[in-house]
């Protein structure tokens, strides 16, 4: 889709960017990371032709990009800065036509589509089009400026720190809201970012740079597991192990839990028990409400007065979480075992920490 | 409840229809200015009528500025530009030794080329409002922060769909308080128009100082003062109508 070959910018005696070659397949997310002034943004905006290359090609499609009309070729791939860059005389929805009004698009057509890209953004269309942008928060200025960068629905999409610019809570939640409309979008993705944790939890593929060169193009896994240098062996951490994790699904290891009803007689649950020494309390619906230590129950009356009550959101993990929460929330609360919860906080199984354990050995070879 | 905006206008409105009430009305002028000035023989200017004394002033004005407006704001925009940069320091100096040039000096110099009357004074009323106009065109241009420019680059606008959509509403406002001050500026300096005939208040003012009759003055002075005022209003909201925020303003 993207091919980068032996490409160079130099400004007089400064190589920014220095004979890099990189390819980047059809729906993939690429992440630019590395120093400051290592070359990520120029070798972003080289993409698009805001920045001309010294040398080297860059194709898209299989198509020379130098012999495409400049104007033309950022028509066609859209692009969202760290600054969001929103238009501050234009209401919201002007900003996200500003495209489809190069395009020359029907107006019908734009009504639309803007409605279309709020809603996918997660902004209610009738409360926002009006608005200019400085009546919106931070976090809704991102997301208008990625509604604006997908409005002519180009199948590239360019990012240069796109979520920069927000506390670390709202970061978390376009992250996460990133990787649901990537999932509904399929593009093509380069961003840039200096935060690996950003980076490996959004790239399928790291490109990891140092002053203009290209050190590793890897998967996440690959960058956390087998750094290829020490240069990168530093720049991910001494905790790599613990972000590797941050890239597996409990999906995959959630085991069936010992569970019991509150209302269950204290001797079919102790029989439930089978060898367990704790075991999850859930309601009538199948939500967890707490925990209940078989030694306690054998001398209590009922599962009801053993019971240990717990707060589901506090003691469980969704199955949409990372190992690396699921570690963390472990630790905290001293379990060996988690249990997990669907988004109505029903108990589907729970995790076991030797099994993360093994999840972080296997990745060591 | 109508809005602040609104409002302005129709105050200013009003102060306009007061206004030509005001110098349409001949007779209150020679009453007010016999009570203040009972020595003198006659107390209104007999070329012309306040009225018309009035349009010819505007006339000038409004010719005069817009020349330089329509030459101004391009003249602006062009030494902005990648293509005319090398000239901004150029314009920049001339555009200011225009303003510190004296009037009276430009019509001196005028006279001879273009005649007596109305083009000397246009020149040199269009000479002396262009540094505002080019100054805050060349500013407003400038003050566009660059990631705006960066984005819409980045989204594929050409030079040209940058500077419409985005540098000049961007601007609009800083270039509309220099269109502002020049007009002021304008509507004072033309009263010079008058030496070389070109009419306007200047001729009641010019006479009053020959003939040493404060009357005359006071009656080309007070209306010019009124005008400016109005202008200056008028103006400042179109100004705040540029204002791209739907909060009050
Ligand atoms: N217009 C320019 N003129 C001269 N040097 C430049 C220019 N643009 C970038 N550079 C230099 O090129 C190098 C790479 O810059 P670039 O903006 O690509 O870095 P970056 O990786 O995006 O850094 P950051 O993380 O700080 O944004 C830097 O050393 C910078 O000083
Ligand atoms: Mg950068």
């Amino acid at each position: 889709m993207i091919r980068l070959e032996q490409v160079t910018k130099r400004y007089g005696e400064t190589t920014a960017v220095n004979q890099l070659s990189l390819e980047i397949g059809k729906g993939e997310v690429c992440v630019l990371i590395g120093p400051s002034g290592c070359g990520k943004t120029t070798t972003l905006r080289m993409i698009n032709r805001l920045i001309e290359p010294t040398a080297g090609r860059i194709f898209i499609d299989g198509r020379d990009t130098a012999t495409v009309d400049a104007e033309k070729l950022r028509l066609s791939i859209g692009y969202a800065i760290q600054s969001v860059g929103l238009f501050p005389h234009m209401t919201v929805f002007n900003n996200i036509a500003v495209v489809p009004q190069l395009l020359l698009w029907e107006n019908n057509r734009i009504v639309r589509r803007v409605g279309e890209l709020l809603e996918l953004v997660g902004l209610e269309p009738a409360d926002y089009i009006r608005k200019y942008p400085s009546q919106l928060s931070g976090g809704e200025a991102q997301r208008i400026g990625v509604a604006r960068a997908l409005a002519a629905d180009p199948p590239i999409l360019l990012m240069d720190e796109p979520f920069g610019a927000v506390d670390p809570l709202t970061r978390e939640r376009l992250q996460a809201q990133f990787i649901h409309i990537q999932k509904e979008v399929n593009k093509t993705i380069v961003l840039v970012t200096h935060d690996l944790d950003e980076a490996i939890r959004l790239a399928d593929r790291i490109a990891i740079m140092e002053s203009g060169r290209l050190v590793q193009y890897d998967s996440p896994e690959i960058i956390l597991s087998r750094p290829g240098s020490k240069f990168v062996r530093d720049f991910v951490g001494a905790d790599r192990a613990l972000k590797r994790l941050s890239r597996i699904s409990v999906k995959d290891f959630i085991k069936p839990a010992a569970a019991v009803n509150v209302n269950q007689p204290k001797k079919e649950a102790l029989a439930s028990a089978a060898g367990h020494r704790w075991l999850w309390v859930v309601d009538d619906d199948e939500q967890l409400i707490g925990w209940v230590d078989t030694k306690t129950l054998m001398q209590s009356v009922s599962t009801k007065e053993a019971m240990d009550e717990g707060d589901a959101v506090k003691i469980s993990i969704l199955e949409s979480a990372t190992l690396r929460e699921a570690l963390s929330r472990m630790l905290e609360l001293g379990f060996k075992h988690i249990p997990v919860v669907d988004d109505s906080q029903r108990l589907i199984g729970e995790v076991a920490l030797g099994d993360i354990e093994a999840a972080t050995a296997e990745g060591k070879g | 409840m109508p809005s602040k905006k609104t409002r302005r206008w129709f105050i200013l409105g009003v102060a306009l229809v007061a206004f030509v009430v005001l110098i349409a009305n001949t007779g209150l002028w020679e009453t007010g200015l016999r009570f203040l000035f009972p020595g003198e023989t006659t107390v209104i200017h007999p070329r012309a009528s306040l009225l018309v004394l009035v349009w010819e002033h505007i006339q000038l004005v409004a010719i005069s500025s817009g020349i330089t407006i329509i030459l101004g704001i391009p003249l602006g925009i062009w030494v902005s530009r990648p293509s005319g940069r090398d000239f901004l320091p150029i314009v920049t100096d001339i555009t200011s030794f225009g303003q510190t040039f004296p009037p009276v000096a430009v019509l001196a110099l005028a006279v001879p080329v273009l005649g007596f009357g109305l083009m000397p004074t246009i020149a040199a009323l269009f000479l002396y409002g262009l540094l505002p106009v080019v100054r805050n065109t060349i500013a407003g241009l400038h003050a566009v922060p660059s990631d705006l420019l960066d984005a819409a680059y980045g989204m594929g606008m050409s030079r040209l769909q940058a500077l419409f959509r985005v540098e000049l509403p961007l601007s609009a406002r800083v270039i509309l308080a220099g269109v502002r001050v020049s007009v002021i500026i304008n509507i004072g300096t033309a009263m010079i128009g008058a030496v070389i005939g070109a009419g306007g208040l200047g001729s009641p003012i010019i006479a009053g100082l020959v003939r040493d009759n404060l009357a005359f003055i006071i009656e080309g002075a007070l209306p010019a003062a009124l005008l400016a005022i109005l202008a200056d209003q008028f103006l400042t909201n179109i100004e705040n109508s540029l204002a791209y925020t739907n909060e009050p303003v």
